[in-house]
């Protein structure tokens, strides 16, 4: 990049300005740039002052600025006003039912777009019906890297093409996403944090871009008190917006075999701890799936 | 960078012109005559659950409304950076305000109230400004776009930042194993922060969830307070030390018990209801390594449908 300055090139365009990312000359410049390190990425040229800048290498004052501005329109976010956000979402926001009457009333009328929703429980507590089974893509990863990837694929051909035919999609389900996760923490703290940030962001993005519902499922443990909480931990509880515990219903009277508990241990809509009791069999089929197979699906509307 | 920074007349003029001070956003929670100044910091942590955001849209209601419905009529620019903005609870908390503001003051105006509710909440989110930034660089390249903003709109008193941990994790990672390099981008950002702060005389309230458990604490605290024994765990700041240099008041969130220090519950709804505990300690702003506190104070909300309820 530097190169290209001192030899005096007047086309700003050309310059491959995307950043040390992206620059595609970045590892012959390396050395280069380490003998004279005025500059190295596109924070360092944002960052400094403008005018020394212009008395160090041969571009003009004016030009810097140019260069400057280009580079923060390419680069940062774009401020948007309240009103127009409100408007984009009346007109988008679209709430997915999960067809079973006792969660929706719970979830205050079903699955939100734009947000993610855990589901937690424990093994056989029903997690795995949540999900509508009409018309699901169901796509198979067993790592966090293919989960990354496949979440990737989705994010940049849209959900349209990943989707079956004429309907559009409006549910992502990732089953189970501790199954996929638990393994990478531990040990080795960071990396493993890391790429589990990299997933929750990568789902946010989808949800709120694409205007989808997210629903992830979690596994439970016992939290200090003895308590049961939801799994993956205390950095994990701060990404979805609503999360929901499930386990076998408990209390006086005949045990129905296939009822459930939920209840509301997040939600940013509904007073917390709420519960709600629904039958497994309402649904149809049985639970499918063996514990340890780990799913990404998509599913379309009806 | 230079000694001196050319500037124009109207950038001069957007600069000095006093912007609101936001010392009386909120009694209820800041010690008496210590709430936010001009360039200070307000840091709100906590676990999951506790009420932070909550908070954090009452103290953006309170600035973006206008005064004759209780609030201040400023600007306000939210950084959205875990895309946790919830716009439809946000416009029922505005909704709720403005009903009350308009039902306390003018009984009479009612034949056109209808098309002025609309305009009354088109006019305050309209004060609102909302950024999705997706990692620390755009962080860092946004907060330098903003500084155009700011000379622009001599209205804006407020940057809300929601949360600034977010880039943590993924900052660690990709810093390798030097810590300077995992703090670098965030360092930055405080810096910028620091001097927009002191440039432009606004004010900067930021969340950041508490991952940490501090193990040390639990033995001493387990005999101390009794309502929240496990408050004092989760309260060690763990973000760079730039940043922590620049926070002048820290409020600490938690889940109160339900019940049971609600002494002064006037029905028997309150009484159910979740409380939440906010402690806030204000530092002296002499900025050296150690911080020392000038004040605290402790108070408790629940939630409505209107928002936060101070008790």
């Amino acid at each position: 990049m530097m190169k290209s300055i001192n030899n005096g090139c007047s086309e700003r365009r050309h310059v491959p300005w995307a950043g040390r990312k992206h620059c595609p000359r970045f590892a012959c410049c390396q050395h280069y740039h380490s003998q004279i390190p005025l500059l190295f990425t596109v924070e360092d040229l944002v960052a400094s002052d403008s005018e020394e800048l212009a008395q160090k290498c041969s571009l003009s004052y004016k030009a810097l600025l140019a260069i400057r501005r280009v580079l923060l329109a390419q680069h940062t976010a774009f401020p948007v006003s309240g009103a127009d956000l409100y408007e984009e979402l009346l007109s988008s926001t679209a709430i997915v039912s999960t067809s079973i009457p006792s969660l929706d009333k719970l979830l205050d009328s079903g699955l939100y777009t734009g947000e993610i929703t855990e589901l937690s429980g424990g093994p056989g507590t029903g997690k795995s019906q949540m999900e509508a089974l009409q018309r699901i893509r169901v796509f198979r990863v067993f790592d966090i890297f293919s989960l990354l990837g496949c979440l990737h694929t989705i994010r940049c051909g849209g959900p349209q093409q990943a989707s079956l035919g004429a309907g559009s999609v409006k549910a992502v389900i990732v089953d189970s996403v501790s199954a996929i996760i638990s393994p990478t923490l531990g040990g080795k703290q960071n990396e493993g944090m890391s790429l589990m940030m990299q997933v929750a962001g990568a789902l946010k993005t989808i949800a709120k871009d694409f205007n989808v519902a997210v629903l992830v499922t979690n596994h439970v443990t016992r939290g200090a008190g003895g308590e049961l909480q939801a799994g993956l931990g205390l950095t994990w509880s701060h990404v979805p917006r609503t999360r929901l515990l499930l386990e076998r219903s408990r209390g006086p009277g005949p045990l129905l075999g296939s009822t459930r508990t939920a209840t509301l241990v997040k939600s940013s809509r509904q007073p917390c701890h709420i519960k709600a009791q629904f039958d497994l069999n309402w649904g149809s089929g049985s639970e499918e799936g063996l514990p340890g197979r780990k799913r990404a699906r998509d599913s379309s509307d009806s | 960078m230079g000694d001196y920074k050319t500037e124009t007349g109207a950038q001069l003029f957007a600069r000095l012109e006093a912007r609101r001070c936001l010392i009386d956003i909120e009694p209820h929670l800041f010690p008496k005559n210590c709430g936010p100044q001009y360039g200070e910091v307000v840091e709100l942590h906590g676990l999951e659950g506790t009420g932070k955001t909550e908070l954090l849209y009452h103290l953006l209601c309170r600035c973006i409304l206008p005064v004759e419905a209780g609030g201040m009529g400023v600007e306000v620019v939210f950084v959205d950076t875990d895309y946790s903005l919830d716009m439809l609870r946000l416009v029922t908390i505005l909704e709720n305000r403005l009903a009350a503001g308009r039902s306390s003051s003018s009984p009479q105006a009612e034949s056109d109230a209808g098309c002025s509710e609309e305009a009354a909440l088109r006019t305050c989110l309209s004060r609102l400004l909302v950024v999705h930034c997706g990692s620390s660089s755009q962080l860092l390249l946004t907060l330098h776009y903003l500084e155009t903003s700011l000379s622009s709109r001599p209205g804006l008193s407020l940057l809300l930042i929601d949360s600034i941990s977010a880039f943590y994790w993924l900052d660690r990672c990709g810093g390798g194993e030097s810590a300077a390099r995992q703090e670098d981008k965030l360092t930055k950002c405080s810096e910028l922060l620091s001097r927009l702060l002191r440039d432009y005389r606004i004010t900067v309230f930021a969340t950041s969830h508490a991952i940490r458990r501090n193990y040390r604490n639990i033995a001493t605290s387990s005999s101390s307070s009794s309502s929240s024994p496990s408050c004092s765990e989760y309260e060690q700041p763990y973000l760079c030390r730039p940043w922590q240099r620049l926070v002048t008041h820290r409020l600490l969130c938690s889940r109160g018990t339900p019940g049971t220090n609600m002494a002064t519950a006037c029905t028997e709804e309150q009484s159910r209801r979740q409380a939440f505990n906010v402690r806030c300690v204000s530092f002296s702003s002499s900025s050296s390594s150690s911080k020392v506190t000038k004040a605290h104070k402790s108070s408790s909300f629940y939630v409505t449908d209107g928002g936060v309820v101070f008790v």
